[in-house]
């Protein structure tokens, strides 16, 4: 029995959930502020990504090890492989947290009205949704609930689109352009952490299937969602 | 990044690995069924069905005890010399019964070479080693070309061709080991079997001898036996798995997988080749 290796895979494991959980709180950090319009929030989101960063780094310089040293084969293979790029979306979810927070300190004093909070607050928590599905799935070899990941994908895009529809019928007036503008952006971050979560899943039955595919893309709709 | 590649270069690209030539299953060198092989009372290896293609490396990998070497010193012949040692089952070379009556072992032997774990060149010159398999079967005719031939096949014509007379002792290891699949080559068998032919070489010498594997198998159908898996995955085409079933305290090798050497070591069918090649074997 390979027992440090066997070690080494389940450290490098816990570390990337550790990772998920982080962007959890990064995400409804990003969220909180947004709707509060809390600065300081927003700066302790942008500073958090750090930690985010320091999982990040840890793992891939411990797939770069177990790369080197233990060469890993058949599932071990796959995981490993699998690890690397969850880790990459895990990380990209969390600039995207971040990005979201660097938008929320911009914005003009305007008010948009109510409909605009509710609508990123869907947003937030149906990602979050997301994420732990994705995670959860990932953890427990759950080859449904990654498959499950695009039906609520579709739920997020929808919003978004509902997000940008308001945002067209916010006026002329300059302010409100430039809220809508920086709007659009953060609409956008959460759709595509959403797009993440989705990849997540697709290393979900990568690792237990060892086929390589896309759920869905631009090119070939799946047939649900055409 | 991507600056300068166009879209149907890519397209190329991928089109192109989809026409990555798959391992032409037609030609069939041997043809194994129901391979019992025993030592006395004992099976060594039981029941072992597995085809062997034509210009391709396979690799047999396995445990300890597992008759892996059993099972290539059966596709030779070369169990017949050892005492009670009894074949069952069917082994087609090239469609013809390799065991028949009236098959002569020392003729299966020129067509079917080999190479042992350990270099065994005989304590003569580096030409008389080549030589001897060719002399011996009366291939005499340009015996400095044909010589020649087999030393530059098994890559190793440009380091000893100034010192031909030289003894064969005086190489070293990874050399020696190259001179001996020289010595197999020069008689223009059709199969090389290697016996862990690198396993006493240092990590120079054994890259040498799977550079080298990789070229040899343009003419020749190469079957290796192999301790290191990762000589396996580096090499092979096609790779098998054998194991050991424990019966009553009996064990006997038995085939487990045979699949493309991809497939084995990325996503293998059966669990007990997974935990082999993981390590979690034992």
């Amino acid at each position: 029995m390979r027992t440090a290796f066997q070690q080494d895979l389940d450290v490098l494991e816990a570390t990337l959930q550790e990772e998920g959980e982080l962007v959890l709180r990064a995400l409804r950090g990003a969220i909180k502020a947004l709707e509060t319009r809390d600065e300081e929030l927003a700066d302790e989101v942008i500073a958090f990504d750090d930690d985010v960063d320091e999982r990040y780094v840890r793992i891939e310089e411990g797939i770069q090890l177990l790369l080197a040293r233990q060469t890993p084969v058949a599932t071990d293979l796959r995981l490993v492989l699998a690890i690397l790029h969850v880790n990459l979306h895990l990380e990209r979810m969390a600039d995207y947290c971040v990005t979201i927070a660097k938008l929320t300190k911009l914005v003009p004093e305007v008010d948009p009205g109510p409909r605009f909070v509710e609508g990123f607050e869907e947003m937030g928590s149906r990602c979050e949704e997301m994420i732990k599905i994705a995670l959860d799935s990932f953890g427990n070899r759950d080859l449904e609930g990654a498959e499950s990941l695009v039906d609520l994908d579709e739920l997020i895009d929808r919003a978004n689109r509902r997000v940008v529809e308001r945002i067209m019928e916010l006026g002329s007036d300059p302010d409100m352009r430039e809220y809508g503008l920086r709007m659009v952006i953060v609409s956008r971050a959460l759709e595509r952490i959403g797009d993440h979560a989705v990849d997540i899943g697709e290393q979900t039955a990568y690792l237990l299937t060892a086929e390589f595919r896309e759920f869905t893309d631009a090119s070939h709709p799946s047939p649900r969602n055409a | 990044m991507t600056e300068g590649i166009t879209m149907t270069r890519v397209i190329d690209v991928a089109q192109a690995r989809k026409d990555a030539k798959p391992i032409e299953k037609n030609d069939v060198v041997f043809d194994i069924q129901k391979l019992t092989a025993s030592y006395g009372r004992q099976p060594a290896i039981s029941d072992v069905d597995l085809k062997v293609y034509r210009n391709v490396i396979t690799a047999v990998i396995g445990p300890s005890g597992c008759g892996k070497s059993t099972f290539i010193r059966c596709l030779n012949r070369m169990n017949d010399l050892v005492p009670g040692a009894r074949i069952d089952g069917r082994i087609l070379y090239q469609g013809d019964d390799l065991y028949a009556s009236g098959v002569d072992p020392v003729e299966v032997r020129r067509r079917i070479g080999m190479v042992f774990q350990k270099a065994n060149p005989f304590p003569k010159s580096i030409y008389d080693n080549v030589a001897w398999g060719p002399r011996v079967l009366g291939m005499r005719k340009d015996l400095d070309g044909r010589v020649e031939k087999a030393l530059r096949g098994a890559a190793l014509w440009d380091e000893v061709k100034d010192r031909l007379k030289k003894n064969a002792l005086s190489l070293s290891g990874g050399q020696q080991q190259r001179l001996c699949i020289a010595r197999a080559i020069a008689v223009e068998p059709d199969v090389l079997l290697l016996d862990e032919p690198a396993s006493a070489l240092d990590p120079i010498a054994t890259s040498a001898i799977e550079e080298l594997m990789h070229e040899l198998k343009r003419d020749y159908t190469l079957v290796i036996v192999t301790h290191n898996m990762q000589q396996a995955a580096r090499v092979a085409d096609m790779t098998a798995f054998f194991s050991l079933d424990v019966d009553e305290g009996r064990r006997t090798g038995v085939l487990v997988e045979y699949d493309g050497t991809a497939k084995i070591f990325t996503n293998p069918a059966d669990k007990r080749t997974e935990d082999y090649v993981t390590g979690r074997f034992g």
